[in-house]
């Protein structure tokens, strides 16, 4: 085979399963800054995001058949890792915790933010017009279950709807979306370059 | 949650199940459902497809986490290393999932690997374990996605075979070119040989795969009207122009 930034998501992952830690290596070089973008959205903590990723790239390294390339992409499968993850911490107490003390901190400090999400306009500007689609209430139970890391009963409780419509919401809002990121040509396919 | 879930429940529970927006026993249920249900599998990885689209956002890579990363690597040798056999959630879910005898059986069996454990300190899982592991685990996705997709109308199924016919294949082609060698009952070949996959285009034979010493379940991919599959023994890494008489032949009818 050739050059490792030739390798299908598939065949690098194979190569991390004989240990070749340069695989690894092109898998972070290739979907690390997607999983920090996520976990820092979710967290909003640049630590805690930190070790999230760190986390996903060592389970991947030890456990490399957990991802099904028939399931989806490499991308989707490290940032569903990243998403689950971060939920977790956010859901924690120590969490809680931490970043109440960093709020405190930085409030004291007005220390500037200086990074800026980069985003892949194609594929934002897509996906902005796929989002806009969806009827409001389906789009908003969405995005407080993803980017608000709520559970489907969290969100009934901030929109006061019945848990069972909720639930129903994000079901048939990812099917609305699914169905118009097909139409769009963007079915499952990430850069892996 | 006190009682069991049905199908129809499950299937609700999905949306909410992809964006981690469940309860810990709802997600068990899930999980154990999604262990049986290929459907429901499906629709869960589509789900996580269109979240990884929503967020489609990128950073550069914070500096330093690499370099923990590798750091973590190198605390363990690289042909190997210890492995906590019961760090395995898959296996927890079907522990669970035991009940009254079957149970007790289970909880003996851990006893005895903890007990391993604790002796031994780690077992150890050598390269060539892990990569037959990963392989398989590839593998058994193939098998289990040519299954589903020979469920669609548009399949058609090719039983491959030898002029004897004592050996056989099967595979799965779909109206997209998809394709899919689903079962083989070819012999293993020593390691400077191959088996090739073959599809027939009009005069063409044009390769659609080189399958390694034992032709397993493996995707393909096939353009144009392809009039049969074939599949040839080679040299090791395949050739361009066969001149091999096929080991086996399947014409789509």
């Amino acid at each position: 085979m050739g050059p490792l930034s030739d390798y299908s998501d598939a065949a690098l992952v194979l190569a991390v399963g004989r240990w070749r830690e340069d695989a690894l290596a092109e898998a972070y070089r290739r979907h690390a800054g997607a999983s920090f973008a996520l976990a820092r959205r979710l967290l909003n903590d640049r630590q805690l995001a930190e070790e999230v990723v760190q986390e996903v790239f060592i389970r991947l390294w030890h456990r490399p058949d957990r991802f099904d390339p028939e399931r989806g992409s490499l991308r989707s499968y490290l940032l569903a890792q990243t998403h689950g993850r971060s939920v977790d911490l956010l859901r924690s107490e120590t969490s809680r915790r931490r970043r109440e003390e960093r709020d405190a901190r930085e409030t004291a400090e007005s220390a500037p933010d200086i990074e800026r999400e980069v985003v892949d306009l194609t594929v934002a500007e897509r996906m902005k017009d796929v989002v806009a689609t969806l009827p409001a209430d389906e789009r908003r139970a969405i995005e407080l279950a993803y980017f608000g890391g709520h559970t489907y009963r969290q969100v009934a409780v901030l929109l006061d709807a019945p848990e069972g419509t909720v639930k129903s919401r994000i079901r048939s809002g990812l099917k609305r979306m699914r169905t118009s990121l097909v139409d769009a040509g963007m079915g499952t396919s990430w850069d892996e370059s | 949650m006190g009682r069991e879930l049905n199908h129809a429940e499950l299937q609700e529970l999905l949306g909410a199940y992809a964006l981690d927006a469940v309860d810990d026993a709802e997600r068990h249920a899930v999980e154990d459902h999604l262990d049986m249900c290929r459907q429901c599998r499906a629709e869960v990885s589509e789900h996580r497809e269109v979240a990884a689209h929503m967020g489609a956002g990128w950073m550069p890579a914070p500096e330093g986490v690499w370099d923990r990363i590798a750091g973590a690597l190198e605390e363990t040798p690289p042909a190997m290393r210890p492995v906590v056999s019961m760090d395995d959630a898959r296996e927890r879910r079907r522990r669970r999932s035991l009940t009254g005898p079957m149970r007790a059986v289970a909880a003996l069996g851990a006893a005895a690997a903890v007990a391993m454990v604790a002796v031994l300190g780690y077992t150890i899982v050598d390269t060539k374990e892990r990569v037959g592991d990963v392989a398989q685990s590839l593998e058994g996705n193939v098998a289990r996605t040519a299954e589903a997709a020979a469920r669609r109308p548009d399949a058609r199924t090719v039983e491959l075979k030898s002029t004897s016919g004592a050996l056989t294949a099967e595979a799965v082609l779909l109206g997209d070119g998809t394709g899919y060698l689903v079962d083989a009952n070819l012999p293993q070949l020593p390691p400077d040989r191959t088996y090739q996959l073959w599809a027939v285009v009009g005069q063409n034979k044009i390769s659609v795969g080189v399958l390694g010493p034992r032709a397993g379940p493996v995707a393909f991919h096939t353009s144009g009207d392809v009039a049969a599959l074939a599949i040839t023994e080679e040299v090791a890494g395949g050739v361009v122009v066969s001149q091999a008489t096929p080991t086996v032949v399947g014409v789509i009818a």
